[in-house]
């Protein structure tokens, strides 16, 4: 990873959580709905990453999500959560492709089609345990899936959006 | 030994993942609690004074509407004096205000960050300590009862809205004054749950529901909400009723801060009767 690279990466971590906390927290559609985009930062991560450096990463990142919400641990737990299940999202999601050194993920690299199945598959994962855990019950399951559901298509929509609006540079 | 470590090294992922989640749990738990609230962390410092930087912005778009609701406020309070006055003279039962006894004083307070999309929220006021905002204080907005006062720091003070699982507010229906305990289920923030209204009581959609008195909290009178539905299912002795609440807690900005000046003796009195 070069230092533009990593310059990159600290910016993106920065705005995302910004843009999370003041922008996409308060779009809430009466409370049946709440998009996520700090997901994203973790579906971008490079796929060479080291597993356990990601899983540490996941866990600053929710914790600054967490310390502008006031949720402390809610939003640090889905994420690392998160960061557990990318590996498994891409092998499941490409099995037969070898991914050559220094490919990101990402709309540009892998094909728009490629993309949604591995994001949509780490978004859901993401939110349902995010809404499984701030529920704290199975009591009101069948809330807890709409809430989960709803968010997911509109967390899937801003995230490809964004992905779109700002392309990687092509190698 | 080697084994250990070589067991510990292969499935590093896996034990840094537990590790990091129980981490995670422990401080949702930790910060979960009712009384320890994790909002006055969440108050203090830099991500305190970005939220009212970002709070003041909102303030100044928000001004227009803002200013229409103060003065329709004022002319309310007006009018209200007014009528007390008359009120207050008439009557001879009601000794204590007519002898100009004061029982509560208001502190006008304003939102800096508020919630409504999470099963337990929290809001965050720009008043603490030094403007003499204590712990169980209730707060209220021109439209109705908010919460109630759970941290205070210097500076900042956090409450507990009525969108919290514990929330539990004395509510009186005023066409019958039966009284009963409202509570929020958590799916819609506009719409919540009056429960120990028994069987016999008579009364209809739309019939305002106030603050009973009967906590040192709040005063009595203050607007909660409205019958929204009722069902009284077979054999059992008490109503189910859902009510909407006067409150939009999506639109709050200005809230009151309710001081009860003789909370204290309300107290002593009450420790005096447990006693006995």
């Amino acid at each position: 990873m070069t230092g533009k690279d990593l310059l990159i990466t600290i910016l993106r971590f920065v705005l995302l959580v910004l843009a999370q906390v003041f922008i996409f927290n308060k779009i809430n559609f009466g409370g049946i709905a709440n998009p996520m985009i700090y997901p994203l930062f973790i579906i971008l991560l490079p796929f060479e990453t080291n597993k356990n450096l990601s899983l540490f990463i996941a866990f600053m990142l929710g914790l600054s999500v967490d310390l502008f919400t006031g949720s402390i641990g809610l939003h640090t737990s889905a994420s690392v959560f998160l960061a557990f299940v990318r590996p498994l999202a891409y092998s499941i999601v490409s099995s037969n492709k070898v991914y050559e050194s220094g490919v990101k993920p990402g709309i540009n690299n892998l094909g728009i089609r490629w993309f949604v199945t591995y994001s949509a598959f780490l978004v859901f994962s993401h939110h349902l345990f995010f809404f499984f855990v701030e529920a704290f019950s199975f009591d009101e399951i069948w809330h807890t899936l709409v809430k989960t559901t709803l968010s997911f298509f509109l967390s899937m929509f801003l995230i490809i959006l964004l992905d779109v609006i700002f392309k990687p540079q092509k190698k | 030994m080697r084994n250990l470590i070589n067991f510990l090294i292969k499935y590093s992922f896996i034990f840094v993942f537990l590790l990091l989640e129980i981490i995670a749990f422990i401080l949702l738990v930790s910060n979960n609690s009712y009384q320890r609230s994790a909002y006055v962390s969440a108050s203090n410092g830099v991500t305190a004074n970005m939220q009212e930087s970002v709070s003041n912005i909102a303030n100044y778009i928000g001004l227009e509407e803002e200013n229409q609701k103060l003065a329709a406020e004022n002319a309310f309070l007006r009018s209200q004096l007014l009528e007390s006055n008359l009120w207050a003279e008439g009557s001879l039962s009601t000794h204590i205000d007519s002898n100009k006894t004061q029982f509560y004083t208001y502190i006008q307070a304003q939102i800096i960050s508020n919630s409504f999309q999470n099963r337990n929220n929290y809001i965050i006021l720009d008043k603490g300590s030094d403007d003499g905002i204590e712990v169980e204080m209730g707060v209220i907005s021109t439209n109705g009862i908010v919460g109630i006062v759970n941290s205070v720091n210097k500076n900042f003070c956090s409450i507990i809205s009525i969108l919290h699982a514990k929330s539990a507010i004395d509510a009186k229906i005023t066409s019958n004054k039966y009284t009963g305990t409202c509570y929020w289920p958590g799916e819609n923030y506009q719409i919540g749950q009056l429960k120990n209204i028994p069987s016999h009581a008579v009364f209809s959609v739309g019939d305002t529901l106030v603050t009973s008195g009967n906590s040192s909290v709040f005063p009595p009178e203050i607007p909660i909400g409205f019958i929204h539905e009722f069902e009284l299912k077979p054999g059992r002795s008490f109503y189910e009723i859902q009510l909407k609440y006067s409150a939009d807690y999506n639109k709050l900005n200005h809230v009151y801060i309710i001081h009860n000046l003789l909370k204290e003796q309300l107290k002593e009195i009450k420790e005096v009767r447990d006693d006995g």
